[in-house]
């Protein structure tokens, strides 16, 4: 039973742990939770009636994520470089293997079109046109149907 | 210079995996460079040759293993052993039903085609990685290789939120059980001082563990992956939920590839690498079993949703392959590759039947969306009922023989009231599957409203895989000494 | 003067329990991935600690392996936030209620 001493200590740890945090947060966090009123933006007392157009550029999230996946590939270029010689033909053969998987990645997002900069092409299509008359039916137009446009 | 030890590798071993993994790079690349989409048949034709490919190279590991005997390979990181083979071909017959069961829902939602295949060949290969890995840290790249694969497939089908919803749950949760179970290979690593299975069972015999609590805590981490990944009771809350929303067809690879990957390696840590802990994970697996068997079968009593209904049978079905590790023998193991080969076989095809019952959105899998279906397509009709019954262990099919099997080798091992336990929970599942068969044949509603599948039961290379299941199920119901043989060699060839 | 096992142990385990806790009780999503991250960062931290104190390199590349492994996650996991995110403009777990689970 002796063994088993530090998981449960582990346990008890963690659940007052848990506890404490519980605690905190109700001793710390506001007393209230804000009434609907007091989180709408303030537009001159008109009462709004749909969630503001948010700009979200989707391409940007693109990029950092693909980014993201190529740049931390590197972290095992850099130890095989440093010990490039002692591994010889056989350590270059499989890192070779590695970049062309790597490569044929890269491949397909150009395919896709994932890393053409220039103007969102395939963002706005599906989209109307905005002219004043649209602007007016989507400005009256329900929620649901705002969301499905988006 | 000092000169390197670099690793042997045995690409003869490594081929199932290499097949399927290389075959999704190279479909990968095929569709970047053609200058128009890739014809739907062609891609479904390719994936279901890389598949045959790989059961072609599994199978002659497994013949190559029966003559040499289990060994390891790069720098015994790959275990090459009968157990690893048998569920290679396991994997590989799901990876070729898969492909042709998808075939014409792909077509139907306009889903892209090769983005299908290649993530299902690509999360494939990880269930095998996680079968073949000998060590932990093989064992996590695979789990998440067949993991974040199955996430994004999850999240395949753009038309549906709930599609984004599951896939969105399935990774969270997916995410944490993970990072759980790393956590769990951090303090086996400081506990035992290595990640390989061999050494970590070398170090428990020499009883030189330092730091028991360390190693017990580890071992704790480990379960709760593992039970999260393989959805058994109290871990299994996402499991409805990311079945129900996920694609129907990825559904059914995701409930046969992610159990047999998931078990595989449960079943190798567990039996291979700490056969010494077993006074400390037996009760803790036993009492998960139980609550696994109980809580599968009563719930699946009460969902009003085919695919949620589904859900809990393979939560159910967790439960009878937790039954088959408390054994702990090599019948037990046996059992359970017996068990993982049909249950993979029957939950594909069920699934690919609700693939087209699903309705032309596949966001409707309502029970009442069966009824009277084999009053209008006897065929499917009655396919779907022998699955169902084969699910619930009726006589002359696998299940029978799958469950018989498992409560055989618990028996064995002594463990009486979990057998017990085990038949309930059979016989309550049985009440909510022959429901469902009775549905199947209820003639009131014949007449109601046009359901919208009759355009999607005409599906050629599913009905064929569909068809192709029913007899596996039906043919290795009665003669199953082949299938059994199979597991017992597999598993008699099993790296220590 | 070196800083005993120990204390990177805790501190490791602290880490780890901060990011559970999170996961559990955050309601924004990605809140909820920063958390799985502090977990996965937690057992990076765990398994150099040991290398160390075992003067054994494997748990080190361990960690290379681990890094990847986070970045191939957390690009999936911002790639269904963004799709989500079309769909619906927000990243609260709490509205994705849609099958009541």
């Amino acid at each position: 039973m002796n063994a088993y001493l530090p998981v449960f200590i582990l346990m008890i740890v963690g659940i007052l742990f848990a506890g404490l945090s519980f605690v905190a947060s109700g001793l710390l966090a506001p007393r209230k939770k804000p009434t609907a009123a007091k989180l709408a933006p303030y537009e001159c007392g008109i009462v709004p009636e749909r969630e503001p157009p948010q700009r979200f550029p989707v391409r940007f999230y693109l990029v950092a994520m693909i980014f993201i996946v190529f740049d931390i590939e590197i972290v095992f270029m850099y130890p095989f470089a440093v010990v490039f010689r002692q591994l010889a033909l056989f350590g270059f053969l499989e890192v070779a293997a590695f970049s062309v998987v790597l490569f044929a990645a890269l491949l397909y997002l150009v395919s896709n079109g994932a890393l053409s900069w220039g103007p969102a092409v395939i963002l706005t299509r599906g989209m109307p046109s905005r002219t004043s008359e649209s602007t007016i039916t989507r400005i009256s137009a329900t929620k649901s149907t705002d969301g499905q446009a988006a | 210079m000092n000169h390197l030890a670099l690793p042997t590798v045995s690409y003869a071993a490594l081929a199932p995996i290499l097949f399927l993994l290389l075959g999704g790079v190279a479909l990968m690349v095929l569709s970047a460079l053609s200058r128009r989409p890739l014809a739907a048949g062609t891609v479904t034709g390719y994936s279901v040759l890389i598949g045959f490919g790989a059961l072609i190279s599994a199978l002659a590991e497994y013949g190559h293993v029966n003559g040499a005997g289990p060994s390891s390979t790069v720098a015994s990181a790959i275990a090459v052993d009968g157990f690893s083979a048998a569920i290679a071909v396991t994997v590989s017959v799901v990876v070729i039903l898969a492909s042709l069961l998808s075939h014409g829902y792909l077509r139907r939602m306009q889903i892209d085609a090769p983005a299908y295949h290649v993530l299902a060949l690509t999360s494939a290969s990880g269930a095998i990685i996680m079968a073949a890995a000998n060590d932990l840290v093989v064992l996590f790249l695979g789990l998440e290789i067949l993991s974040i694969a199955l996430y994004v497939l999850a999240a395949l089908n753009r038309r549906s939120a709930k599609s984004e919803e599951a896939a969105l749950k399935y990774f969270i949760l997916g995410g944490f059980s993970s990072a759980i179970f790393l956590f769990g290979i951090a303090f086996t690593y400081g506990a035992t001082g290595s990640t390989n299975l061999q050494v970590i069972t070398r170090t428990l015999g020499e009883g030189v563990a330092a730091k028991p609590g360390l190693l017990l805590a580890g071992l704790g981490l480990l379960l709760v992956g593992f039970f999260f990944k393989v959805a058994a009771v109290p871990f299994h809350l996402w499991t409805p939920d990311v079945y129900e929303g996920a694609p129907t067809p990825v559904t059914g690879f995701m409930a046969a590839a992610a159990k047999v990957g998931g078990f595989a390696a449960l079943l190798r840590v567990l039996l291979t690498a700490m056969p010494q802990l077993s006074t400390n994970w037996t009760p803790v697996v036993y009492s998960v079993a139980v609550a696994t068997l109980i809580g599968g079968a009563v719930l699946m009593v009460v969902q009003r949703d085919a695919k949620r209904m589904l859900a809990y049978s393979s939560i159910n079905h967790a439960g009878f392959l937790l039954v088959g590790i408390v054994a702990a023998t090599s019948a037990g193991i046996s059992a359970d590759l017996f068990y993982l080969f049909t249950y993979s076989v029957t939950a594909l095809a069920t699934f690919g039947i609700v693939t087209m019952l699903a309705g032309p959105r596949d966001d409707d899998a309502g029970i009442d969306r069966l009824s009277g279906l084999a009053r209008r397509h006897p065929a499917i009709g009655a396919a779907m009922a022998i699955l169902l019954l084969a699910q619930a262990g009726v006589p002359f099919t696998t299940g029978f023989i799958a469950k018989f099997s498992v409560i055989e080798a618990v028996v064995g091992h002594g463990s009486i009231p979990l057998a017990i336990i085990a038949m309930a929970s059979a016989a309550v599942a049985v009440f909510a599957y022959l429901r469902l068969v009775a549905t199947l044949y209820r003639t009131e509603d014949i007449a109601t409203v046009d359901l919208g599948y009759d355009d999607s039961l005409t599906d050629g290379p599913a009905a064929f895989a569909i068809g192709l299941s029913v007899v596996v199920t039906i043919f290795f119901g009665i003669f199953p000494a082949a299938l059994l043989d199979f597991g017992r060699t597999a598993v008699a060839h099993l790296l220590p | 003067m070196s800083i005993p096992l120990s204390w990177f142990i805790i501190l490791a385990t602290l880490l780890f329990g901060i990011g559970a806790f999170g996961v559990l009780v955050r309601r924004n999503v990605l809140v909820m991935f920063m958390c799985v991250e502090l977990m996965l960062n937690a057992a990076n931290l765990a398994l150099v600690a040991f290398a160390r104190s075992l003067n054994d390199v494997g748990g080190e590349t361990t960690v290379f392996f681990v890094l990847v492994v986070a970045a191939a996650e957390v690009v999936v996991g911002l790639g269904i936030v963004v799709a989500i995110f079309r769909r619906r403009h927000s990243a609260v777990a709490d509205e994705l209620s849609e099958m009541g689970g």
